[in-house]
């Protein structure tokens, strides 16, 4: 198993055939009556940028909630299927959603600091999760999340400011230390650019991009060129089905299904 | 409507018909505008006028006519044996110091009748005065001082200007004799308005000039005491539960519309709700605050509900969300972020729902606590009225003194209200927030 497991991590820095952390089988989810997704199956590569693209209400959000499972609190709503994380089914009775959530962060598309002062906004997950043994540990915690999301140099003298009061662009690169600091195997973001302007959409990129060393992201996006900047993957989605999925490059150069096709030259969508 | 000057059909941005639409806009907008002032300025002159009736009539009420008379303390009388022994001292006849100071002022009045009528002019309360003053110093015995007094209700309506002299003396409640002794008091520079702490020191009393909405004051407070330690935790942990745990479902909704149900019921059913529950079968005591606030929780719990609803509410999901996206349990994220924000908004409505109580009537009627009560009760299970009963009870009576204590009263209950309704701002002021 471990000598498995070393041959994968030699493959993933050699590029190919990368250990797949997160695997879906089948997924159907329901509103409901109204089925968002049909049939979802998609494995998600270790310490890579997987872009989901698609018109909007094909199911990308949907997707992305399910592997949270922040669907499950939203009334009506209802998924089949597996998604498997490091081979264990995320929905089955013994796994935990609110643990879950911890290893699996997410980044909304609206900044959404809590109301509290920076530093209480990234200390609050380790808080809860008892991950500071005191407070050296926890102040610790704070700074290398703000460092890992560039922010450190902006708000290092105005910790205790509220995270209310910064830019959108710094809120969101807040939002993102706060998912940081509970120390994520996995990160979701959901537009976490639509909100920014491009010089801080620039940097929030560039901040995605030196997070994959580390961690899984998943990121949906609107704009083609965001996601064939910096995915290595790029699943397309279509009326809450897989259309098309791969590598961003092939998918954006040479694209396999007639409507991923139009999707991306903008004749649809 | 809005087709441009090429267009074919519609009528173009200068043509008359538009030019006649805009100024018929704009002058419904003034028109509209004019309303809603009209409307504003009635209201508050209906306010001012309330106020000032109420001023007008109860300012008074916060100064006493008092009647200063040369006291001589006679050791014959107070202290017989000369024994200075405390309860000799204690059980002395007072009385008749004040009686004996009165007839030495009016040496020529005769008659038990009209020694009665004399005597009267101060307050019974004088004896418990002067029995104060020499208990504290036993060294005024066999001294003549000189000390403000009292004065009966009837001197105090005369000095204040309530009693009309014109009037026919058999109507009048105070006869021409009465008024005759009152000038020379006046004119000797005997009579003196003093401030009347006894009316925020003491408790009723049948006496108007020694009534005092202390007891109501003090019954009000343990009430309202009750009131916000049931309904306020009650009330919060039902927003929280209804607003962030409840699944929907036909059950939930029925809770949400009893609720918003019970907020309209008038406030006298609960009243008999208290009373059918709380002294019928719960047996508690009668006329007590403990089951004044009980009734006042139930009738204040809808409306703290609603209004936490409505704070919880207004928390936007994306805080939640980010909450439980951080892996919070829904718990935490309802008690660590959700609660604390909406607090603000969640203590507003329930000033504001106590504020309610404590200006209700008609259920304490039902359970009791409309008793004549002279004693300050000292606890939740003591016999209590509170304020507005204590209004109404003065407002009910015969004296024309109580007429002033009850407008005096009711610019203090209005003081209370007008401090919490403004707390209730202040909160929502400082901690309004904008998402
Ligand atoms: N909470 C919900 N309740 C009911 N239906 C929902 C809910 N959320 C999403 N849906 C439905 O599910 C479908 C997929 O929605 P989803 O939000 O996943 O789309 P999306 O791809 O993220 O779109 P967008 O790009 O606009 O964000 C849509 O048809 C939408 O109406
Ligand atoms: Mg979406």
């Amino acid at each position: 198993m471990q000598i498995q497991q070393i041959d994968e991590q030699q493959a993933a820095r050699q590029g190919d055939a990368a250990e797949m952390i997160i695997k879906t089988r089948d997924v159907d989810v329901f509103y409901g009556d109204n089925q968002a997704l049909k049939h979802v199956s998609l494995d998600i590569p270790k310490h890579q940028i997987t872009s989901l693209i698609g018109p909007s209400g094909c199911g990308k959000s949907t997707y992305l909630r399910c592997i949270n499972r922040m669907n499950d609190t939203v009334d009506g709503c209802r998924v089949e299927g597996e998604i498997l994380l490091d081979g264990v089914n995320i929905y089955g009775p013994e796994v935990d959603e609110v643990l879950l959530r911890a290893r699996v962060g997410m980044v909304f598309q609206k900044p959404n600091p809590f109301p509290k002062s920076i530093y209480d906004n990234i200390a609050y997950g380790p808080r809860i999760h008892g991950l500071a043994a005191n407070k050296d540990e926890l102040d610790e915690i704070v700074l290398t999340s703000l460092e890992k999301a560039g922010l450190i140099k902006e708000v290092q003298d105005r910790l205790h400011s509220s995270g209310t009061g910064l830019s959108g662009g710094q809120q969101q690169r807040l939002c993102i230390a706060r998912a940081l600091a509970v120390r994520p195997d996995i990160i979701l973001m959901d537009e976490p650019c639509s909100a920014l302007d491009p010089i801080a959409t620039a940097k929030v990129e560039e901040l995605i991009d030196e997070l994959k060393e580390n961690y899984t992201i998943i990121i949906v996006t609107h704009s083609m060129q965001q996601a064939a900047r910096i995915s290595q993957k790029t699943a397309f989605f279509h009326l809450g089905e897989i259309v098309e999925a791969g590598d961003t490059e092939k998918l954006f150069t040479s694209p396999s299904d007639e409507r991923t096709q139009g999707y991306i030259t903008g004749r649809f969508g | 409507m809005t087709d441009t000057n090429n267009s074919p059909v519609g009528s173009s941005w200068n043509s008359d018909k538009f030019m006649a639409g805009l100024a018929k806009r704009k002058r419904s907008e003034r028109r509209f505008r004019l309303i809603g002032l009209a409307a504003i300025l009635t209201a508050l002159t209906l306010l001012a006028i309330l106020l000032f009736s109420i001023f007008s009539k109860g300012y008074t009420a916060f100064v006493q006519t008092y009647i200063t008379l040369d006291i001589t303390f006679a050791e014959s009388v107070i202290d017989k044996d000369g024994t200075r022994d405390p309860d000799a001292i204690r059980n002395a006849n007072y009385a008749k110091l004040v009686q004996d100071a009165l007839r030495a002022k009016f040496p020529e009045v005769e008659g038990r009748r009209n020694l009665r009528t004399l005597f009267s002019l101060v307050s019974n309360n004088a004896s418990d005065t002067l029995r104060d003053m020499v208990e504290q110093d036993p060294g005024l015995i066999g001294k003549t001082v000189e000390i403000p007094l009292l004065a009966g209700d009837d001197v105090d309506m005369v000095n204040k200007g309530y009693i009309d002299r014109d009037l026919a003396e058999e109507n009048r409640r105070v006869k021409d004799q009465e008024l005759r002794w009152l000038d020379i008091l006046e004119e000797e520079g005997d009579l003196s308005l003093h401030f009347n702490t006894n009316f925020f020191t003491q408790g009723d009393s049948r006496e108007p000039e020694k009534a005092g909405i202390a007891g109501a004051m003090v019954g009000s407070f343990y009430t309202l005491l009750i009131t916000m330690a049931i309904a306020f935790p009650l009330g919060v942990m039902t927003a929280i539960y209804l607003e962030e745990f409840a699944p929907p479902s036909k059950f939930n909704d029925l809770i949400e519309v009893n609720i918003n149900n019970l907020a309209a019921v008038p406030s006298i059913v609960f009243g008999l709700l208290g009373l059918a529950i709380f002294l019928n079968v719960a047996h508690l005591p009668r006329s007590a605050p403990i089951v004044g606030g009980l009734t006042l929780a139930l009738m204040t719990l809808p409306t703290i509900i609603i209004a936490a609803r409505a704070a919880i509410r207004a928390v936007p999901d994306s805080i939640r969300q980010a909450a439980l996206g951080l892996g919070a349990s829904k718990q935490q994220a309802a008690f660590h972020h959700v609660l604390p924000l909406s607090m603000p908004g969640i203590l507003t409505g329930t000033i504001i729902g106590l504020a309610q109580a404590l200006g209700e009537t008609a259920p304490l009627l039902m359970i009791g606590m409309v008793a004549f009560i002279a004693d300050i009760p000292g606890g939740i299970n003591d016999p209590a009225t509170v304020m507005p009963v204590q209004i109404f009870l003065w407002a009910d009576s015969p004296e024309r003194a109580f007429v002033e204590k009850t407008s005096g009263a009711i610019m203090v209950l209005l003081a209370f209200l007008i401090t919490m309704n403004a707390l209730a701002v202040l909160l929502r002021k400082k901690f309004e927030r904008r998402w």
